[in-house]
This record gives structure tokens, sequence and C-alpha cells, in this order.
């Protein structure tokens, strides 16, 4: 059966709501409204933080309350009050459960609307969760298998506990405390995330996954993940997100820093379905966050894939610092934006060292009255010799109300670098529309399969379970668009 | 500048606000990221006057002093019409030379030249009526500081062809040029540039009426210590309009080649058809190439397209010359001009085409050291 028909016959489930837009009614723990060195202090406590971490909260909390919001991005948004808003909640009864009959079987129920793998199916499927609600890591599963590899997969508190020499050596050591203004809003108040260590040589046996959740109204969930793999290593990590509807904007500012040792290679993807906003602009998830990749070891790699569907507001640059030589960077990106969407989104390769090479592709889709913008930087220094990019980006326009942008930066320093970029817009094809009509595929199946056939370099990049379920988003994203 | 000129005085006052409020640009703003006038200027000043001279008028073509008072009406109806960024603004406030050039309707008078030289701003309007058409030879050897602001009015289904020859200097020049195109009207600017401490082209034009069209090229050809920013912003106002773009840098020693291109396709501007090409040669780890086109995009039924590149020669290519018993160093020079050949091809008169080479190939031995 082709999935442009099981979109439809899912599109016609759900109806008109957004499949997601479901509230868990679970009594919430939370710190005051508003932001000051309390919220700080709270926020430390709570988490039963050492010292040298609430110390990491307080200077990056100083720094930014002397820092503005970036406006440059091409996002138009309502001022935002960072004092009227939660900075900490999480469920209350969250003493450590030993088995999954314990958890709250409301919880539990959250998750099975969600399709997250939780029980035996996952054994077969293949996938450690490490379920983040509201903030608090709730079930980790899987643990056995991954202790006998060596391979660390904890919720960040937990590792500032277990191992703050490894956390004190990496934390901050790609993305700076003071990199930008979200980025520091998210050291200072970061409420939980997650943390992969992967030692030397260890192929890490199965993906990792972490499903993020937004849950309690007016709450601002500021994740914050960090990987390193160590030399030799491999592991790939899948990050997928829904959030139930609200009519009121939620800010998500996550920081994910990747680290990469000699020889290692990462893969990060993403499936990105928060909640848009309703067809008038209303409500959605403001989605401001710094991902960032350091390929420090020589001939380390990492490579990102995103499918960015949801959120009213997309900010987000997953980049690549390619230090090490003979380093790879990858970034393979598809952004949805339909109804009253904004996505400014793209990526910075940064080529330090030699024989660096680094490719980008780009699929930018807009719809309704979206408007959508590939913003990239490929950037070549002096000693960056035989560095090589390749960048494709397209932007795909559906209907004449929407926006396609494409903001490409390439700087380069060294005469033996060769970069190359293309790019090019354009609307469905007449013929190709034309040619399924004519075999009998209605007007909407046939978008959700010509958009599909435009995205398939990137799908292909993603892992397999996380390619059906992006392959159907595509088609839901898409809903009502054309006709 | 005795007679009291109210729409004049008006119109600069309105630029000295814009001017006012936006500053001199500096590396803090996105657009002048790869250009810090700011820094460049310390200390000078724009208050002087930049000498310019017109050659021959032929038949069909009026000239009028910006210096002097009673402007006709078509002076007044276009001059200082057209947008202004800060720097427009700045000359438009203070520059009390210049000129304007009218050809009238159905006039195709040949060619023009236009000589710019010295520090200081001024200002000029060249109008083409309905159906005329003109070859501008506009030659650039500006010093100190320059700022001029040119406006280009082009009536229905006329056509101007501009070519801009601005050698190597040690000026900070900056030129901003804004352009209108009507229905039918073509604009074609092919540029040379030498590069200066810091020059900056910047084009501003809009196709405003169906079948318009915009079709640009240029080198740059830079030796050590030299800096040329082109930045161009062609918008597509309405349906049915063409742009290409196609530019190429040869950057040597210390030396930085910017190219920043945006298109942008106005809602509803269907059938708009635009291309843009960039590509830099860098011959040594001291030269620095940046290139930004960009695209923005409002309607849906268009054909928009960009590439760029920045690289060594093609290693095939060379091998390709050197298996043929060619030297390397020949071989190199062979590909660098045809390279650049390309983009001065577009020049359709063949005189002109020659000199504009003849300056890319005073410029080159220097460009091409590492």
């Amino acid at each position: 059966m082709s999935v442009a028909r099981e979109t439809k016959q899912q599109v016609a489930e759900i109806g008109e709501k957004y499949k997601y837009g479901f509230v868990t009614d679970i009594e919430m723990e939370r710190a005051p409204k508003g932001l000051n060195e309390d919220t700080v202090r709270y926020i430390s406590a709570k988490k039963a933080e050492p010292e040298w971490m609430l110390e990491w909260r307080l200077g990056a909390f100083a720094r930014w309350k002397e820092m503005r919001e970036p406006n440059w991005a091409r996002v138009h948004y309502r001022k935002i009050d960072y004092q009227d808003a939660y900075y900490y909640a999480a469920p209350r009864n969250t003493p450590k459960k030993q088995s999954l009959d314990e958890v709250d079987p409301k919880l539990l129920e959250t998750y099975k609307k969600l399709g997250i793998p939780l029980h035996e199916q996952m054994a077969l499927a293949g996938v450690a969760v490490d379920a983040v609600f509201d903030s608090v890591s709730v079930a980790t599963t899987f643990k056995e298998k991954l202790n006998e590899a060596g391979v660390i997969f904890c919720p960040i508190s937990e590792a500032i506990r277990d191992y703050p020499d490894l956390v004190k050596k990496y934390l901050g050591t790609v993305v700076p405390v003071t990199d930008n203004f979200f980025a520091t809003l998210n050291s200072a108040v970061f409420s939980d995330g997650t943390f992969v260590y992967v030692p030397k040589g260890v192929r890490c046996p199965m993906e990792l996954s972490t499903y993020f959740r937004i849950n309690a109204s007016e709450t601002g969930q500021f994740e914050r993940t960090l990987i390193i793999a160590d030399e030799g290593s491999y592991v790939s990590y899948l990050e997928g997100c829904t959030a139930p509807k609200r009519d009121e904007n939620q800010l998500h500012a996550a920081v994910v820093e990747l680290i990469a040792l000699e020889g290692a290679e990462i893969k990060y993807s993403t499936v990105q379905n928060w909640y848009p906003g309703d067809e008038n602009g209303l409500g959605g998830i403001y989605n401001f966050v710094t991902k960032r990749g350091d390929c420090r070891g020589d001939r380390s790699k990492i490579s990102w894939t995103q499918v960015e569907t949801g959120s009213a507001i997309t900010w987000k640059y997953p980049s690549c610092i390619l230090r090490g030589d003979d380093t790879v960077g990858e970034f393979y990106s598809i952004a949805i934006a339909n109804n009253f969407q904004q996505a400014d989104t793209g990526t910075k390769m940064i080529h330090l060292g030699r024989n660096t090479r680094s490719r980008i592709i780009s699929k930018g889709i807009s719809a309704g009255k979206a408007q959508n913008t590939y913003r990239g930087l490929v950037s070549v220094h002096p000693k960056a010799a035989n560095a090589r990019n390749y960048t494709q980006c397209d932007s795909l326009l559906i209907g004449g109300k929407c926006g396609a942008h494409t903001v490409p930066y390439i700087e380069s320093r060294n005469p033996t670098a060769r970069i190359e970029h293309e790019a090019t817009t354009s609307k469905i094809a007449e013929d190709q529309l034309f040619y399924c009509l004519q075999r009998g595929i209605p007007q909407e199946e046939a978008v959700a399969l010509i958009v599909n056939g435009f995205c398939k370099e990137v799908l292909q990049q993603l892992p397999m379970e996380f390619a059906v379920e992006a392959q159907k988003l595509v088609g839901i994203s898409l809903e009502g668009s054309v006709g | 500048m005795n007679a009291p000129a109210t729409w004049l005085d008006e119109r600069r006052a309105e630029a000295a606000n814009r001017f006012a409020a936006l500053g001199v640009p500096h590396r803090r703003i996105e657009d002048w990221k790869y250009s810090d006038l700011k820094t460049a200027i310390e200390g000078a000043n724009d208050d002087a006057a930049a000498s310019w001279s017109v050659g021959t008028l032929p038949e069909g073509v009026e000239l009028f002093d910006l210096s002097h008072a009673n402007a006709p009406a078509w002076v007044q109806k276009h001059f200082g019409t057209l947008p202004q960024n800060a720097m427009a603004s700045a000359s438009f406030a203070h520059a009390r030379t210049g000129f304007a050039l009218r050809v009238s309707r159905d006039k195709a008078p040949g060619s023009l030249a236009v000589d710019f030289a010295a520090a200081g701003s001024a200002r000029a309007l060249i109008v083409l009526e309905e159906d005329a058409s003109l070859t501008l030879c506009e030659t650039n050897k500006a010093s100190g500081f320059s700022n001029l602001g040119v406006e280009i009015v082009i009536g229905a289904n006329a056509q101007l062809t501009h070519i801009r020859h601005a050698p190597r200097t040690d000026a900070v020049q900056v030129e901003e040029y804004a352009v209108r195109v009507a229905r039918d009207g073509t604009y074609r600017a092919h540029l040379f540039n030498g590069g200066a401490k810091l020059s900056r082209a910047e084009f501003q034009i809009a196709l405003a009426g169906e079948n318009a069209q915009a079709h640009l090229s240029g080198v740059s050809v830079l030796g050590n210590g030299a800096h040329a920013d082109v930045t161009t912003h062609v918008i597509h106002a309405v349906g049915h309009t063409q742009s290409t773009q196609l530019f190429k840098k040869v950057a040597g020693g210390k030396s930085r080649g910017v190219y920043q291109g945006r298109i942008t396709v106005e809602q509803g501007a269907d059938k708009s058809d635009s291309r843009q090409t960039a590509k830099a040669l860098l011959m040594g780890t001291r030269a620095e190439a940046d290139l930004k086109p960009e695209l923005e995009i409002f309607a849906d039924d268009v054909k928009c397209a960009h590439g760029a590149a920045v690289g060594d020669l093609d290693p095939n290519s060379l091998f390709y010359l050197r298996a043929r018993g060619i030297p390397e160093a020949e071989a190199r020079n062979m590909l660098v001009r045809a390279f650049l050949e390309e983009a001065v091809d577009e020049i359709a008169d063949e005189t002109i085409r020659a000199t504009i080479w003849e300056a890319v190939e005073d410029a080159l031995p220097k460009a091409m050291q590492p």
C-alpha cells in the first residue's frame, strides 16, 4: 500500500485535529513563575546537583541577563516575556521505578498514544528509550545491554552526579555558555536531557532514542543533550518530538552538543513534529535550538538528519566543526511549513582541518501562508587544505501566498578548497501532477507522492523506524494545502 | 545654491534623516559583513565634491548640471525618487555636484562616456524615455573616500547598456545604483573591478513592468591589498520578468572578493525567471572569497536558480593541457583567462569588450600572484 494512501487514511482518522494534541492530566510540581537567580538555584537543588554545576548555571544566567535576543532570522513573533513562564515542571511522583508496572498508568497511556514502543516490542525494534516527560526522565530501559557494551546512556542530571569528570570535561565545549541568547538561557535553566558516552572502539549495539514531549501548560522546556563518541566508536541517536495542543505559545530552547574523537562517528536524526499552531496561526511551539557537533579527532564523522514539520517557529542550525584532519560533516534536512508556520533553518560547516569534507542537502517545502528559509554557512579556514563542500538547497512552493528563501554564506580562505552551491526554487510540476491524476491517483495523494519523491535523498538517510514515520508526516503536514 | 528649490530641499532633508537613522554601515550590519566601511573611513569626510565629466553629447541627449538651480521638470520628476539605502541617502543629502542625463523618446544616440574622479560625493540621474537606447561607459577613478549615488530610470521598451570600469585604486569607494525598469525595458550592466582599499558597488534593480529584464555580468581581478564587493538586489515586482547574473572573481595576494546577490520575487510575480551564478578562484592562502547568493521568493510559479563555487583551477583541465606539452604556468594562464572570459563575453559591443579585456589583462599578473 502506498504511503500516500496510508497518509490519507491517517488524516481521515484524525480529522482536523492535530494528532498529538491531547493533554495528560497529571499533577505537576513547579518552580515559581519567572526567571531569577532563585529559579536557577531551585532547579539545581531539585536535581541535587553538585556545587560546580550550580556555579556554572549562575555564571550563564549572569551573562544571559546582559544578552539581547537575536533578530536576524526571518521569523516574526510576539515578544516573549521570559518572566511569564515556568522554568521547571516535573510530575510530582518521582521516586525511582523498579519496573514499568510502577510507572503511572496515565504516563504509559500517553506513551502509547505517541506510539513509543516501551514494552517487549522494543527488543524487536532494537530501540532503547529514555523517555523525557516534561523534564524528568521516567523510564530507562535496555540499560543492561548497554552496560555490557560499556555505553553510558542516561539522563544528564544523573550523569552530573555519577560521571562528573566526563561531564565537566565536555559540557559547554562545543556550544560555549555564552554562544548565543538561547543557548545561554538553556545553560542557566536546563532541567534535564540526555547524556551518552560511547567508549573507545565500541559500536553501540542499538539505536538510541529519546522522545521529548512538552506537557505542562506554559512550561518552557530546556533540554540539554551531550553525546561523546570516544576514539573509533559509533553511535546512532534518534530524537523524536511531539507536543500536545495548546493555545499559548511555548518556548523551547534546547542545546545539543556532539563530540566525536578520533575515528568516531555520530549519526543524529530528528523528527520534529511539535504543535505548529492552528490554521489561523494561533499558538504553537517556539523552537529555538542550538545544535552543534565537533569532529575533534582526525577521521571522525558527524551526520545530522532532520525532518522538521512542526513548531510555529523553527530557529535551528545544526552545525559541524570539522576540526580534525580528514573529518566529515553531513547535514540532511527536510523542512515543511504550512499555514502560518515559519521556519528558519540550515547549518554551518566550519572547515578547520585538512582534507575535510562536508555535504549539505536541504529540502524546503512551503504551503499555505508559511515562510521557509534556508540559512547556511560554509567557511573554509586558511589551513583547511583540500577541503570539499557540496551544497544543494531545493525549495518547493505550494500555492502563491507562501515564501521560500535561501541565504547561503560561502567564505573561502584556502585556494585548494572546492565549494559548490546549487539552489533551485520551483513548484510541483504540472506534468508530474497530470501524470498521477491520469492514473487515477487523487490530487492530495499525488502531491504527497511527489513531495516524498522530492525529499527522497533526505528520507533515505533516516533510520528505518523513523523513515516510515517521516514519510507519513510529510503527507499529514501538507494536508489541506492543495485544491 | 541660492534659488529656493523646495522640492529638492525636502527630498534632501528626508535623505538626511534617513542617513541619520541608519548611520554609516559597519561589519555588524549583515549586508556589510564583508566590507567594514565604518573602520575604513574613520576620519575621512564626504563633504568634498567628487569631480565628474561627460563626453561629447550625441544628438538626442540632454545634460543638466545638478549644481545649477532651476532644474527642468524631468529632473524634478525623477531625481531622488528611487529607493535609497544608508550610503545613497548620505550622497543624496550631502552631494552638491553631479549631473542628470536624458535620452529623448525613440532616440538611439550610441555610446556616451562618463568619468568620475577624486574624493567626495556626487549624484547622477540617467533617464531613458520610451523606446530610447544608450550605451553608457562609466569610468570610476576615485581617491580618498568617494560616495557616488546613481539613479537610472528606464522607460518602456528602452534599453540601457551600462559599462562600469573601475581600475585598481587605493580609495574607499562606495557606489550605489538604483535602477527602475519599466515594461519591455532592458538594463544590462557589465563591470570590471580592479579593487580598492574598500570598494563597494551596490545595485538595486526593480523590474517594475512586464517583460522587463536585467542582465548583469562582471569580473573582479584582485591583486594584493585589493577589496571588491559587488552587491546586487534584483526585485521582480511583477510577473513575466527576467534577470540573469554572472560574476567571476580572481583573487591573489592578500585580497578579498565579495559577491552578495539577492533576488526577490514578490507575491503575484508569477512566471518570473531568474538565474544567478557567482564563481571565484583563489590564488593563495591569504586571499578570501565570500559569496552570498540569496533568494527571497513569495510567488510559486517561478523559475529561480542560483549557483556558486569557490575553488582552484580544475586539476583535470590542467592535466589535459600539460599532457599536451603546455607548461604549467602557461596552462594556468590559459585556464584563468578562459574562466574570466565567460563573463566578459557578455558585452555585445566589440570595441568595448576589447577595452575591458585590456583592463583584465593589465590586472591579471598581480592577481595571479599568491
